[in-house]
């Protein structure tokens, strides 16, 4: 049990000393690019949503005029076979977008 | 239950889980910190036969830098709380993005998405794991780089960084994904981060083109694992051939993937057929072309009667083999002649290539995968029984034709028990073929999802006592798995464990390891 104990100790004391010291590979880190974001609607429904909605995997949605607020709930929870997809993949602002793009009139496309 | 939070990890206290939410909060910033049910939503659902409670997170980290990691770990040591890593979440079948236990703290890497290099020359990439393949395809288009992408099916929302460390395949000549990773950095439990191989080495330039540095070769113990968070990862990439040759060839009694495999076999080992190849039953491939309920209704598992009929409308064989050719047009037409002398010799086999089968839906997406093109198309298979269920059965086969032929009955009997059907293929490695099962079922119907559960339980147990070992399972089923590997091989694994992470706040549960 002590000695578990002083194990743990020294495990913290460890992390202490590598914190303090930061790290010397993160600090070579270069933020030479910053990540991915999406453009619009469109893109996010030509590279994800697309792939099964056009494609007689999953169901027409374009041209159906569905309710923005009912495609976020889909979008968030998933339905069924089609999985959910987080604000980490498609941010609240994006699925917005999306909602509206998805929600238009055909002639709007 | 609690109030506040919809779960709580195993052994932490309400109050030290506020504090360590707290912190969580001071190094990521408000918004990158989830715990509200709403926000969680997207990372309960799972198509296992469980309850989604089993798999609740009690909250989840968006973190984008290696920086937040080591402030996170401090965090979990200080609290012993346990995280879940995930990289884009989308392992569909095997327990998508929820954690192994109830209550984990899910680490989404998915907003860690730079492309920090891809190499036209060298042909390799350097990722971190949010990047998608989508993301990726897109980026070598962009730029030009004729190199192709070797990806699983669920490609263009999946990424190269998840697949690889859960050891996935993918369907080109790179399709044995770990063979072709080179070089990691990993934040440990302690904060320290490791850069595997030469990346260990200050000023290196061969991080990504030499896999084994110097000493022990130490990435193999990142992957299925639990012993760091990979945070940069590098892979190496085909370039593009001159041409490209997809074809399929059908057979009509399921007697006949012997004939098959032996065929193949020499010429997969020779290299005259460089890819992946998948042996597909009639059933993996029916649903981009068939409707189940057009055929059979009611309970139990689908007829060999309605298959054939299945076969026959649809211009499917029983097996269909899908593989390709790559290189300059002589190159395939020297290998394109010993294939066909090859599969011609018995008459069994019916040969198509793109001229008879371009318009093919179920030809047209394998041909997109054996080429590195986005696809979700297979994920028509969820349509075959609806309502969501699905885990993959996917036990490992030598590629010898009998072996084939009793997995596959094996398979299909306990299936057949349970009322399901065998929606199976093989995908050929060199020596090896992954047999891979999408047990499918009906997770609106409690029936049907306790029998799945029991079916895949059974499938484990009657195929580890024979001797075949599963090579990945969903996270309902890791302990079982990683029992079948016997006591010595886990307790190196708890050995390995405790030195890296003695505090086990590091998805403890994965591949059974705690």
């Amino acid at each position: 049990m002590k000695k578990r104990k002083l194990k743990n100790l020294q495990f913290g004391f460890a992390l202490a000393i590598i914190f303090m010291m930061s790290n010397v590979w993160s600090a070579q880190e270069e933020k030479n690019n910053t990540g991915f974001a999406w453009k619009d609607g469109a893109e996010i429904y030509t590279k994800i949503c697309a792939y099964c909605h056009e494609a007689q995997v999953g169901p027409q949605i374009l041209n159906r005029e569905l309710p923005a607020a009912y495609i976020r709930a889909v979008v968030r929870n998933g339905n069924r076979a089609m999985p959910a997809f987080r604000d980490s993949e498609i941010d609240d602002e994006s699925l917005a977008k999306l909602a509206d793009f998805i929600s238009k009139k055909e002639a709007q496309h | 239950m609690t109030r506040k939070y919809i779960a709580l990890p195993n052994g932490v206290s309400e109050k030290n889980f506020d504090a360590a939410i707290s912190d969580f909060r001071r190094v990521l910033g408000d918004a990158s910190v989830l715990t509200s049910a709403e926000q969680l939503a997207p990372y309960i659902k799972t198509m296992m036969p469980v309850p989604d409670a089993d798999h609740t997170p009690s909250a989840a980290l968006l973190a984008t830098t290696v920086e937040q990691i080591q402030g996170i770990v401090a965090i979990c040591n200080q609290y012993k709380v346990p995280i879940w890593m995930i990289s884009t979440g989308k392992n569909l079948g095997y327990g998508s993005a929820a954690p192994a236990e109830r209550g984990q703290v899910v680490l989404d890497l998915k907003r860690m998405n730079r492309i920090l290099e891809v190499d036209k020359d060298l042909a390799f990439a350097l990722v971190e794991p949010g990047v998608t393949y989508q993301q990726l395809y897109d980026y070598i288009k962009e730029h030009r780089l004729g190199l192709w992408l070797s990806m699983p099916a669920p490609s263009a929302i999946a990424g190269p960084v998840g697949n690889t460390l859960d050891r996935g395949v993918g369907y080109t000549p790179y399709g044995e994904h770990f063979l072709f990773a080179c070089g990691m950095e990993v934040v440990l439990a302690n904060g320290e981060v490791l850069r595997t191989g030469m990346g260990s080495m200050p000023n290196s330039n061969t991080w990504q083109v030499f896999k084994w540095g110097y000493g022990p070769y130490l990435d193999g113990i990142f992957t299925q694992s639990n012993y760091g968070i990979v945070t940069k990862f590098g892979f190496w990439l085909m370039p593009e051939p001159p041409a490209f040759k997809p074809f399929v060839i059908q057979y009509q009694h399921e007697e006949d993937i012997v004939e098959i495999v032996e065929t193949i076999r020499p010429l997969r080992i020779s290299g005259v057929i460089p890819n992946a190849v998948v042996i597909a039953h009639a059933l993996y491939e029916a649903p981009v072309k068939a409707k189940r309920s057009d055929y059979v209704s009611g309970p139990g598992s689908i007829p060999d009667e309605a298959v054939y009929r299945i076969m026959k409308d649809h211009k499917l064989g029983i097996w269909n083999v899908y593989a390709a050719l790559y290189g300059t047009q002589e190159q395939i037409d020297v290998n394109w002649k010993i294939v066909t002398q090859a599969f011609g010799q018995s008459g069994n086999a019916k040969i198509l290539t793109e001229q008879e089968a371009a318009d093919d839906p179920a030809f047209a997406y394998r041909a997109k995968l054996m080429r590195g093109e986005m696809t979700l198309t297979e994920f028509s298979l969820y349509n075959w029984r609806g309502g969501g269920g699905s885990m993959w059965f996917a036990p490992v086969s030598q590629a010898r034709g009998s072996e084939t032929l009793k997995q596959m009955a094996l398979t299909k009997q306990i299936l057949a028990k349970y009322g399901l059907d065998y929606s199976g293929e093989f995908i050929v490695g060199m020596r090896d073929m992954h047999h891979i099962v999408d047990v499918l079922y009906d997770k609106t119907d409690p029936e049907q999802t306790k029998a799945a559960y029991q079916c895949f339980d059974e499938l484990l147990t009657e195929f580890s006592a024979r001797g075949y070992g599963t090579y990945r399972v969903n996270t309902a089923f890791m302990d079982k798995v990683a029992e079948t590997y016997g006591p010595v091989q886990r307790n190196v694994h708890k050995t390995l464990k405790k030195a890296l992470d003695p505090n086990g706040i590091l998805a403890p549960g994965k591949s059974g390891i705690r």
